[in-house]
């Protein structure tokens, strides 16, 4: 059944705990429309990951459970499915920290992508040329074994895996963690283009709070497992606690969300 | 002189081919390790129990031998299933120590399943393929070489050339060697592990079928069998848990090194040194090359 709405991914109110007993999402949720790239920002351990292995159901392979709400994918409930339906669904996750097949080589990492997709020699052959379109650098490393390649070259791998899938959304776990400057300009330059070309709604989990606002079109602030904060990129590019919190343009030191609300509060109530 | 290297040759040949054998018992082992990064502590009962079947299948039903062969081969995926279904995916989250655990318990519910099915006496397996020199060899090269022995080269060969193709060009192949590698992220791009961990598991079947027929074939089908197939450890640690070249160079290694031992320092000892040689050598691989001759390294970017 396909989905009339908006809203490819619809999280309502999840709360997720791992292994019983750690709470690690309290109250999440968002909306991803269709076609548009979506931030989720927050600091280490504010349940970025969370939020997105959620959504891929590989939670459960962490011992993770959503344990209220509900997660709605393309107009249906994710909840009875597991990670290789969800790609066949075209919902792919590309994992913190790249992943790659560190023994294969670059194009077999890319091909594998495929796997769940059944086609012929010709097909593979095809979608490659496609894929290295956007990837030029991986064109020239094809034959290289993977673990040999740069960081930069590993992120572009994986999301080049990811994209052999097919794909109609893409959840990119910290794209740039660890990456130069240049490059992490490089990488979201590429996204843009899968998202503008290929039509893949993507959710995007980052630190890099300026230059992830500065590629999407809507954001959420999350912190220790709850939304506190949403609005357009541009609004909360503009936004003065995000400027000062996550953007470090700020006279005083590091705050976090709950320290500002806390002062916000004792101001209302001594005036 | 020229005798002396004759008689070499004929010690190194048929230690060679005996070695054969014990890379087809590695090879299950490196199968499972790479999927699954465990050591299969069942692989032994998985040829006790395969053999024992076969030879059940075409004894007690008088089932001709290539229908056996299927049968048994058929019985072995099946095992797969089972293990894969009621084993590996309760255990899926679990440390692959508990793994390691489930594979010695598996052992013993294998062994014990065999002997009610098929009695404990040791059957005899005859191949049509003597244990004795072939006279063209022994004529023509002057070396006894034994028709079993050549017989289980041949077939190692043809397994693991199947083996290495299925790996290297097959979209399964890629799958396993995606899951070898990096289990979630070949889980997040939609391999099934639950496809490769069957796949792999009845690779290994067969392959434990076919060696506990060689086996069989010189020693008679018995429980001793389990332990024969422990021999692989020390060609494991010589060629590298994850490589199936390794598990062919070193069952040869192991093959040939303890039957030169046994023929030529044995005597010192009091003989009968080819049962813990193969174990002092590995534990020189242990000290100085822990990874083995071609078990992949950790690769490391830096």
């Amino acid at each position: 059944m396909s989905n009339n709405s908006a809203d490819i991914l619809d999280i309502k109110n999840i709360e997720v705990t791992y292994d019983d007993v750690i709470l690690a999402l309290h109250d999440v949720s968002l909306k991803v429309p269709k076609g548009k790239v979506v931030a989720l920002l927050g600091a280490n351990g504010a349940g970025k990951s969370t939020t997105l292995k959620a959504v891929s159901t590989m939670l459960a392979s962490e011992r993770g459970k959503v344990t209220k709400g509900s997660i709605d994918y393309d107009g249906n409930s994710i909840q009875k499915q597991n990670p290789s339906q969800m790609v066949g669904l075209g919902m792919v996750q590309v994992l913190e920290g790249r992943r790659c097949f560190g023994h294969l080589t670059v194009e077999e990492n890319i091909i594998s992508g495929a796997y769940s997709r059944k086609l012929s020699k010709g097909d593979i052959d095809q979608e490659l040329e496609k894929i290295y379109g956007y990837f030029l650098r991986l064109k020239e490393r094809r034959k290289s074994q993977a673990a040999f390649t740069s960081g930069g070259e590993q992120q572009m791998i994986a999301v080049a895996r990811a994209m052999m899938a097919k794909p109609k959304m893409l959840l990119l776990d910290e794209p740039t963690m660890g990456l130069a400057p240049q490059l992490v300009a490089e990488i979201f330059n590429i996204v843009k283009e899968l998202n503008q070309k290929e039509g893949v709604s993507i959710l995007l989990a980052e630190q890099n709070t300026n230059i992830a606002l500065k590629n999407s079109d809507y954001g959420y602030i999350i912190e220790t497992g709850k939304v506190m904060l949403e609005g357009t990129a541009e609004s909360l590019l503009n936004n003065d606690k995000v400027k000062e919190l996550y953007l470090g343009i700020s006279k005083k030191g590091r705050k976090n969300f709950r320290d500002v609300l806390k002062e916000e509060s004792l101001n209302t109530k001594s005036n | 002189m020229i005798d002396e290297l004759l008689f070499f040759m004929e010690v190194l040949v048929g230690g060679l081919l005996a070695g054969t054998m014990y890379s087809l018992v590695a090879l299950g082992f490196v199968l499972i390790f790479k999927a699954s990064a465990t050591f299969n502590f069942s692989q032994g009962a998985m040829v006790f129990f395969s053999v024992l079947a076969f030879c059940g299948f075409m004894q007690d039903f008088n089932i001709p031998f290539v229908l056996a062969f299927i049968l048994a081969a058929l019985l072995m995926v099946v095992v797969g299933l089972c293990t894969e279904r009621l084993v590996l995916r309760p255990l899926m989250n679990a440390s692959e120590d508990t793994v390691l655990m489930a594979t010695i318990g598996l052992g013993y519910v294998l062994e014990g399943l065999a002997q009610a099915a098929w009695g404990v006496e040791v059957r005899r397996l005859d191949l049509g393929i003597g244990d004795f020199p072939v006279p063209w060899i022994a004529d023509n090269l002057k070396l006894f070489i034994s028709a079993l022995d050549i017989t289980a080269g041949l077939v190692a060969a043809i397994m693991i050339i199947g083996l290495f193709l299925l790996f290297k060009y097959t979209k399964i192949g890629l799958g396993l060697r995606a899951v070898a590698d990096d289990a979630g992220a070949a889980s997040s791009i939609g391999i099934p592990l639950k496809h490769i961990m069957l796949l792999v598991w009845s690779a290994a079947g067969v392959v434990a079928l076919v060696a506990g027929m060689m086996w069989g074939a010189r020693a008679g089908v018995q429980f001793a069998l389990v332990d024969l197939a422990l021999k692989a450890l020390p060609v494991l640690i010589i060629g590298g848990f994850s490589s199936i070249p390794g598990a062919i160079v070193g069952g040869l290694i192991i093959g040939a090194v303890e039957k030169i031992l046994e023929v030529y320092i044995g005597p010192f000892f009091g003989g009968a040194i080819e049962g813990w040689a193969p174990y002092v050598l590995a534990i020189f691989f242990l000290l100085y090359r822990p990874e083995g001759l071609f078990g992949e390294k950790i690769i490391r970017r830096v």
